[in-house]
Formats: C-alpha cells, sequence, structure tokens
C-alpha cells in the first residue's frame, strides 16, 4: 500500500494514473455506455458538427458515425494490441536479454549483433516490411509491434545482469550447485524486473503512437473496426469542413501517450533506490 | 596422521591477457600464483595477506567456481579439477563458501527462510520449514524471521543467513572468506563464536581468509600468509605468532593492535611490498617441523 501513499504524493504522477485508469475503465465498459453502434453510420447524419449535449457530443464522420462511440471503441482496439505488444516484447526481450548477460560468450554476441542488426533498419519501415509481407491481421500487428521492441529490454536487461552476475549470490548459487536456469529465473529475473517494468511504461507509449502510425497507413486493424490511427487517416481528407473528425481521435492518442509517459516517469523514480532513500 | 581433507597442489590462477581489439597487450595479473596448501579433518586454516593478494581467488579456485589454470585439488581424497557441473554437483554439498560482503551475498529479492532452504532444494533433499527452522536456530536466529526479506537484517544477522545456507547440506569443508571484515567490531566476537560452536558441533573445517592476524590466533590451529599471489610462510599458528620468519609476517604481527595499552608494542617494520615481490624460483624451506618460510 505504500505504492498509493507515495503515487498520492506526487501530482504529476497521479495525473498519469488517472488518466490510464479512466482509459483503461472506459475501454472495458463501453457495451455498457449506451453509445451507438461505432461501425453503424445513418446518412442523414453526415459530418454532424459537435453538440456536447445533444446525440453526437463530438459530432459524426463522413458516413454518419458517432465520433465518441468510435474513440471509445477504438481504445478497446488500440489498448490491447497496444498492451499485447508490450507484454510479448517485453517478455521475449527480457528473456534474452538474461540470457545473453548471464551466459555470455557466443550466444551473447549472436543476440547483440542482432539487436545491432536491428538497429540500424528504421523500425517503421522493419514494421511495414512485415505487416505488408503478412498482412494486416491484429496478430501480425501485435507481432510486428513487439518484434521492434524487444531489443528495448534486451539491451537494457543485458546490463543489469552484467553486474548482477558479479554479485556474491549468484557466485554463491553457483556454489550450492544451482543450474544456469534456476540462477537466472530465481535469481536474476526477479532483481530485473524492476527496470523492465520501466521500460515497458516507455515501450507502451511508444507503440500507441506506432500503431496509430500504422492504422494511419492502413497495416492496422482493418475497417469497419475503428481505431485511431485510421479515424486520422479517415478525417483528415475534411480537415477543413469538419475539423472534429480528426482532432478529437488525436486528442485521445495525445492524452493515453501523456498519461502513459506522467505514469511511467514516476513509476521510474518510484522504484530508483537512489530517489527511493531520499525520501 | 589421516589424511587431509582438501589438498591443493601448484594452484594458479591468472586474469587478463590476450589482446584488445587494436592489438594491444592487456596486462597479465596472477592472482594466485602456484600456492599450495592443506586442510585436515575439522581444522581451521587461517589464509592471511593484504588486500588484492589473492585470497579470495585462491578461495573460489579452490571451490572450483572458477577454473584453475594450473595445480591439482584433491578433496576427500579424489581430484575435482576438471570435473565437469554434474560430477560437481554431488561434491558441492560438501564444500561451501561464506562471502564477505554480507549485503551483496544475500538475494535481496528473496525471503530469507528460501535462500536458507535453496540448497536443500537444489539438492533434493528435505527442506521442510522445520528443517529451515533448525538451521535458523543452529545460528543464532528466530526462525520467526523466515519469511521477511534481506533489507530488513542487520549485518551480522545476514552473516547469520549466509552461514544458515552454507551448512545446510552438511559439509565438510567451509571456505569463509573475510566473514567479519564487513561487521561492526562487537559483532565479530559473536560471529566468531558461531564459526567456533559449529565447528565443534558438526566438524567442519575451514579456511579462514583474514587481512589480519588479529583473529586468527583465536580461531586457526594454523596460518598461511599470502603476499602477492604466493604463500610466503606457513605453520602452527603458535609457531608463527612465536617466531615469524619472512618479513612480511612480522610486519602483520606487529599490526595487531594491542588490547593492553600499557603492553610494550612490538616495534613495527615497515614492510615494503612493491620492495619484496617474492621471486619467481623462490622456493620453501621448512625452518621447523611443519613451520615453512619462502626463502628469497
Ligand atoms: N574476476 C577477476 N577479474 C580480473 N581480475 C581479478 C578478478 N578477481 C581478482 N582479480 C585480481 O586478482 C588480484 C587478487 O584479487 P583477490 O583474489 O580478490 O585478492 P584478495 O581477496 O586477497 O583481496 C587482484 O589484483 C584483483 O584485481
Ligand atoms: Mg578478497
Amino acid at each position: 500500500m505504500t505504492f498509493f501513499k507515495e503515487l498520492a504524493r506526487s501530482k504529476v504522477g497521479m495525473a498519469g494514473f488517472v488518466i490510464l485508469v479512466l482509459f483503461v475503465a472506459v475501454a472495458v465498459l463501453a457495451p455498457w455506455l449506451g453509445l451507438e453502434d461505432p461501425t453503424r453510420g445513418s446518412l442523414r447524419a453526415r459530418m454532424v458538427p459537435p453538440d456536447w449535449w445533444g446525440p453526437h457530443p463530438l459530432g459524426t464522420d463522413e458516413v454518419g458515425r458517432d465520433i465518441l462511440s468510435r474513440i471509445v471503441y477504438g481504445s478497446r482496439i488500440t489498448l490491447m494490441v497496444a498492451g499485447a505488444a508490450v507484454v510479448a516484447g517485453g517478455i521475449v526481450g527480457t528473456f534474452l536479454g538474461i540470457l545473453a548477460g548471464y551466459a555470455g560468450g557466443i550466444t551473447d554476441r549472436i543476440l547483440m549483433r542482432l539487436v545491432d542488426i536491428q538497429l540500424a533498419i528504421p523500425l517503421m519501415m522493419l514494421a511495414l516490411l512485415v505487416v505488408a509481407a503478412l498482412g494486416p491481421s491484429m496478430v501480425n500487428v501485435v507481432a510486428v509491434l513487439a518484434l521492434t521492441s524487444w531489443i528495448r529490454y534486451a539491451r537494457i536487461i543485458r546490463g543489469q545482469v552484467l553486474s548482477l552476475r558479479e554479485r556474491e549470490f549468484v557466485q554463491s548459487a553457483r556454489a550450492i550447485g544451482a543450474s544456469g536456469w534456476r540462477i537466472m529465473l530465481r535469481h536474476i529475473l526477479p532483481n530485473v524486473l524492476t527496470p523492465a517494468l520501466v521500460v515497458a511504461t516507455l515501450e507502451l507509449a511508444r507503440i500507441i503512437v506506432m500503431d496509430a502510425a500504422l492504422s494511419f497507413l492502413g497495416l492496422g486493424v482493418q475497417p469497419p473496426n475503428p481505431s485511431w490511427g485510421r479515424m486520422l487517416a479517415d478525417g483528415r481528407t475534411y480537415i477543413s469542413t469538419a475539423w472534429w473528425a480528426v482532432t478529437f481521435p488525436g486528442v485521445a492518442i495525445m492524452l493515453t501517450v501523456l498519461g502513459v509517459n506522467l505514469f511511467g516517469d514516476w513509476l521510474r523514480d518510484y522504484f530508483d533506490p537512489k530517489t527511493r532513500s531520499a525520501r | 596422521m589421516s589424511d587431509p581433507l582438501i589438498e591443493v597442489r601448484g594452484l594458479r590462477r591468472s586474469y587478463g591477457g590476450g589482446r584488445t581489439l587494436l592489438g594491444a597487450e592487456k596486462p597479465v595479473t596472477h592472482a594466485v600464483n602456484d600456492i599450495s596448501f592443506h586442510v585436515m579433518p575439522g581444522e581451521t586454516l587461517g589464509l592471511v595477506g593484504e588486500s588484492g593478494s589473492g585470497k579470495s581467488t585462491a578461495g573460489r579456485v579452490t571451490l572450483q567456481l572458477e577454473p584453475a589454470d594450473e595445480g591439482s585439488i584433491r578433496f576427500e581424497g579424489r581430484e575435482i579439477t576438471g570435473l565437469g557441473a554434474r560430477e560437481m554437483k554431488p561434491l558441492r554439498a560438501r564444500m561451501q563458501m561464506i562471502f564477505q560482503d554480507p549485503y551483496s551475498a544475500l538475494n535481496p529479492r528473496m525471503k530469507v527462510g528460501a535462500f536458507v532452504a535453496e540448497p536443500l532444494v537444489v539438492h533434493k533433499q528435505d527442506a521442510h520449514p522445520d528443517r529451515v527452522a533448525e538451521l535458523f536456530r543452529m545460528t543464532g536466529l528466530d526462525p520467526a524471521f523466515m519469511s521477511r526479506y534481506p533489507h530488513e537484517f542487520s549485518g551480522g544477522q545476514r552473516q547469520r543467513i549466509n552461514i544458515a545456507r552454507a551448512i545446510a547440506l552438511n559439509p565438510s569443508f567451509i571456505v569463509a572468506d573475510e566473514p567479519i571484515t564487513a561487521l561492526d567490531v562487537s559483532i565479530q566476537a559473536q560471529i566468531v563464536n558461531l564459526f567456533q560452536d559449529l565447528q565443534d558441533r558438526l566438524g567442519l573445517a575451514y579456511l579462514f581468509i583474514a587481512h589480519d592476524l588479529s583473529m586468527v590466533r583465536y580461531l586457526c590451529q594454523r596460518v598461511a600468509v599470502m603476499l602477492r599471489g604466493r604463500i610466503v610462510e606457513t605453520g602452527p599458528v603458535e609457531q608463527i605468532f612465536a617466531d615469524p620468519r619472512h618479513p612480511y609476517t612480522r610486519s602483520l604481527l606487529a599490526a595487531i593492535p594491542v588490547p593492553d595499552p600499557d603492553r610494550p608494542r612490538p616495534k613495527r617494520e615497515i614492510f615494503d611490498v612493491s620492495a619484496n615481490i617474492p621471486a619467481r624460483e623462490a622456493a620453501m624451506a621448512e625452518v621447523a617441523p611443519g613451520h615453512f618460510v619462502l626463502q628469497p
């Protein structure tokens, strides 16, 4: 419970946390919020401007679909895709980072060369290539986002493991005859979870933007399912006549990323023993 | 006379060497440079020398936590250099290590009960909480603390936790690498007493590593003095204290704090290590029964 007590003391961290919780709650509760069907439009209600107390608080798009409803249902997909990608990339990257750092030698060299090679390719290009080759399905989008993400965990975790490996409790584990797997799982992994979590919050923000960019380019989740990036792409044609169609999805992306970043910054301080002992 | 529990012959271990990417030669550190010693069952051998003289390396290599470059190690009558992890594993239960820094020796993310029980789990022995509680009591810890994390303990308690883990598998030999150096002076005597108590009850043999001679007379039957990777003098503890032959041993003896200020302090010879690097071809000579000195 010290977690929430500490959080309450940081306005910025709390703000980020509240934004995130709000978005997740709305996404989870979407079907019970009495919203219109986000995929069904009405040709008689095309490009209705925002009317805060009317049937379309944030207006409608060019085929008459309710924008608020599309943003809410779009958040389900965005958060699901981004969440799954962060978890997948985090698990793979943490595991490979531990393996590289603990095993060392040839394993380490191969994995780190792989990271270098991938770093040399622009992420967006890599993502475009893979999605274009495999086709834009939700699973493929998650896979490609995770693929752009694992190297960030792997590099940071490997560095942590290199110093952990020299700690005496790891030597002590070897002295009792513990296997390499046991040492990696029981002694190294629990001690790198904190940095992994910090990387995860940074990655979540980046992946949300990248997911939006992919759907903006038409390589994300396919219509008629709503997605924030797709809404931006469709709405931008009408930006001079229907500003709301592109503005509100943009605000939604911005708010989520802001929330994740504020909370992530606080989380990093919370786990940093140096700032911790100062408190 | 019975056989030694562990016998080390001509052990060498160096670090560095090879070349950097640019082709420059990396300097070689001969951390352990041809040392030999043995420890009898139930005996304590003190390994003493200044920081950097290679004591920890000697301890780690003796337990085969890292490979020797050269030399032989016979443990319970069996050569253990070059054994694979699988052949080593049953021997790991018989030989253990206690580390200098009780803070970094405990896994901060593991409950201390699980930490003490881990050797039993690894060797598929009874790791029931009752057995762990017994280990806690043997080392002077309250078993109620089993479900706590390391940061809640003091340095002395942490060292007791390390000791409990080290004795869990009933070893016959323990390398204790400066186990009291990092502790408060008031705690040091308690931990030394615990070492002796456990030795009496379990018949343990220790290689007790220290950077000065102050606790050695009290705890050890024999001493080996190490300087720059070599043993320069070794013998029964009384003999070494009464008749030190090597100048480095004499300077270590002079450095022991004298508890009684009225007692005359032995005259302190300043020992210049860099002027006294043991020569490569220097050999040990027996000056009295069991008392060997490296000849200049
Ligand atoms: N893992 C290592 N890698 C490189 N050099 C080392 C390593 N361990 C020890 N050394 C070097 O070997 C020498 C002896 O170190 P050590 O055995 O720790 O001495 P002591 O325990 O007596 O202080 C030192 O010069 C040290 O820098
Ligand atoms: Mg040392």
